[in-house]
């Protein structure tokens, strides 16, 4: 959808509210007496926007800007790997949150922001004035000398590259080198690489016989952590590598990747801190921070993310008045995933509308019950899941969420009924995000 | 001085009370805070409580018999399952809260 400044500018609120009225929802038809810009169609982005429409009653008008036609959940993308499930099933178009709740979608990508002005500039329709605007633009991969994504994919934004990964893997040979790589924190979800290594490994040792004892030769699955020690689910994962995948799955800590060979796909290097490792097939998940735009436009300051008060989501950087940071971009001590920006955004959300109302986000009963949630599973065979949870909560004291004591937990042991679970879990997560 | 610190600290006391008091009464709760506590559920338990698949539904449970099931699972020996550390990380009153939030919304929905 190609918009000129000045078309985008009057047909932001009107289509929202005609949407709203077409849909039959239970949105109000009036003006709206705000107007949201959402940059970023994921988890974050997708949620603020459908809960601002339904908690406001449809008196705040919503434009979310994504340049991508539809979103794809890195939740859930190691089981393309494995085949056992498809891009497709993973593929969540914007749809209901236009008709349902009268959302206005704009494909279009933000370049700038300026602060002082309250102004983004889009690739497509120019400068546009914004009354608040939420920043969901997830993350962006540093450059690593000689890494060419086109023989070493990183998988590590769902889509193209996880489909070319997992071709990869399908033509290695049975009893290949795979080797893959682990950012230094704060990573995007934190538990997914140590469970990719094990759907990685569980593919391969299937397929050499490794695993059921019909091939005597195992595949090799080679860990390079950046971090001194696995991150999440470290009971699970040691237990994992050790034990199931022992012999397979060779783990190596404080390896930090130092530039990688992979323009020839027949000779795939990667080096490091610990050595210089080879592979059949290479799989370098970079170290990341926020998106260019936010550093470009001052929102990061000297930090890779971008600092938020947890109360409302809303910059610390007082040029930007009105701009919040949600998701993976924010730089909160919480983990970085799905499930956690889902959570952040009904914080901001809130905050937003009591802001327009003219309420305050401070009032002791709202801070004493600011409180965000993370639950995930992994999959660690082709039928086996596990689980990790944990509950944070506001400090006052502190001006941050901390982890709420006991409510960090992990599963016991992966188990067939952990797998059906990460169904449902994942199927309400992503319903109550996109649809 | 003395008269005057004294009658400071009555008139104190008054505004306390009266600050104080609507903050000790269920009838002050604001909804929103409770709708945003609950709304902390629905990534497993969906929008408005109303759940895929295999997980329970949420929506028109009676208030008391939510809390106390949420209060059993927090006060576990031992936390075993997912729902047992998810309830530890609440307090007894957001635990209230959510289940008073979800009490009020109709039993199942089209979502």
């Amino acid at each position: 959808m190609s918009l000129t400044r000045r078309n985008f500018i009057q047909m932001v609120p009107a289509s929202a509210a005609a949407l709203a009225l077409t849909s039959g929802s239970t949105a109000k038809a009036a003006e709206p007496i705000h107007h949201v810009t959402v940059l970023g169609g994921g988890f974050a982005g997708c949620t603020i926007a459908k809960y601002i429409r339904m908690w406001s009653d449809g008196e705040i008008a919503v434009t979310l800007i994504e340049p991508r036609a539809n979103h794809v959940s890195c939740v859930m993308s190691n089981l393309i790997l494995n085949k056992r499930l498809k891009t497709a099933d993973l593929t969540f178009e914007y749809n209901d949150l236009q008709l349902k709740y009268g959302v206005n979608v704009v494909r279009d990508k933000a370049l700038k922001i300026r602060g002082p002005q309250k102004q983004i500039r889009l690739k497509n329709a120019g400068w546009i004035s914004y009354d608040s605007l939420v920043v969901a633009t997830g993350i962006q991969f540093d450059k690593i000398p000689g890494l060419n994504y086109k023989n070493a994919p990183h998988a590590w934004i769902a889509g193209g590259s996880t489909n070319k990964l997992r071709n990869l893997i399908n033509k290695m040979p049975d009893t290949g080198t795979f080797v893959m790589t682990v950012p230094k924190t704060p990573y995007r979800c934190p538990p997914g690489p140590y469970e990719r290594a094990c759907v990685v490994a569980d593919i391969l040792g299937r397929r050499s016989g490794y695993l059921d004892g019909s091939g005597s030769t195992p595949p090799r699955v080679i860990v390079l952590d950046a971090n001194p020690g696995i991150q999440a689910e470290k009971s699970t994962f040691t237990s994992a590598f050790n034990d199931l995948y022992g012999g397979i799955i060779e783990y190596i800590p404080d390896a930090q990747v130092e530039s990688v060979e992979s323009d020839d796909p027949n000779s795939l290097v990667v080096h490091t801190t610990q050595g210089s490792f080879g592979g059949d097939v290479i799989n370098v998940i970079p170290t990341h921070g926020a998106q260019s735009i936010l550093r470009r436009s001052g929102l990061t300051g000297e930090s890779r993310w971008a600092d938020v008060d947890p109360v409302t989501y809303a910059t610390t950087n007082t040029l930007f008045q009105d701009v919040y940071v949600i998701g993976d971009a924010q730089g909160t001590s919480q983990p970085k995933s799905g499930h956690m920006a889902n959570a952040q955004a009904k914080i901001c959300a809130d905050s937003i509308i009591r802001t327009v109302h003219g309420q305050s986000s401070y009032t002791e009963e709202r801070l004493q019950n600011i409180t965000t949630n993370s639950a995930c599973f992994s999959p660690i065979t082709y039928d086996k899941a596990s689980w990790l949870t944990a509950v944070y909560s506001y400090n006052p004291d502190t001006g941050s969420m901390a982890l709420v004591p006991g409510s960090l937990g992990e599963a016991h042991n992966w188990s067939t009924r952990n797998f059906n679970d990460m169904f449902d879990w994942s199927n309400n997560l992503f319903a109550d995000t996109f649809k | 001085m003395s008269s005057f610190s004294t009658g400071l600290s009555s008139k104190l006391a008054i505004i306390s009370a009266i600050v104080i008091l609507p903050l000790n009464s269920a009838m002050a709760e604001d909804p929103t805070v409770n709708r945003m506590i609950a709304s902390q559920c629905a990534q497993c338990h969906g929008t408005n409580g109303y759940a895929r698949g295999s997980f329970p539904d949420l929506g028109g449970d009676e208030a008391k018999d939510q809390a106390d099931h949420l209060l059993d699972m927090k006060g576990e020996d031992r936390a075993e399952d997912m729902m047992d550390h998810q309830a530890l990380g609440y307090t007894d009153d957001q635990i209230r809260r959510i289940a008073q939030y979800y009490s009020t919304l109709p039993e199942s929905g089209d979502d």
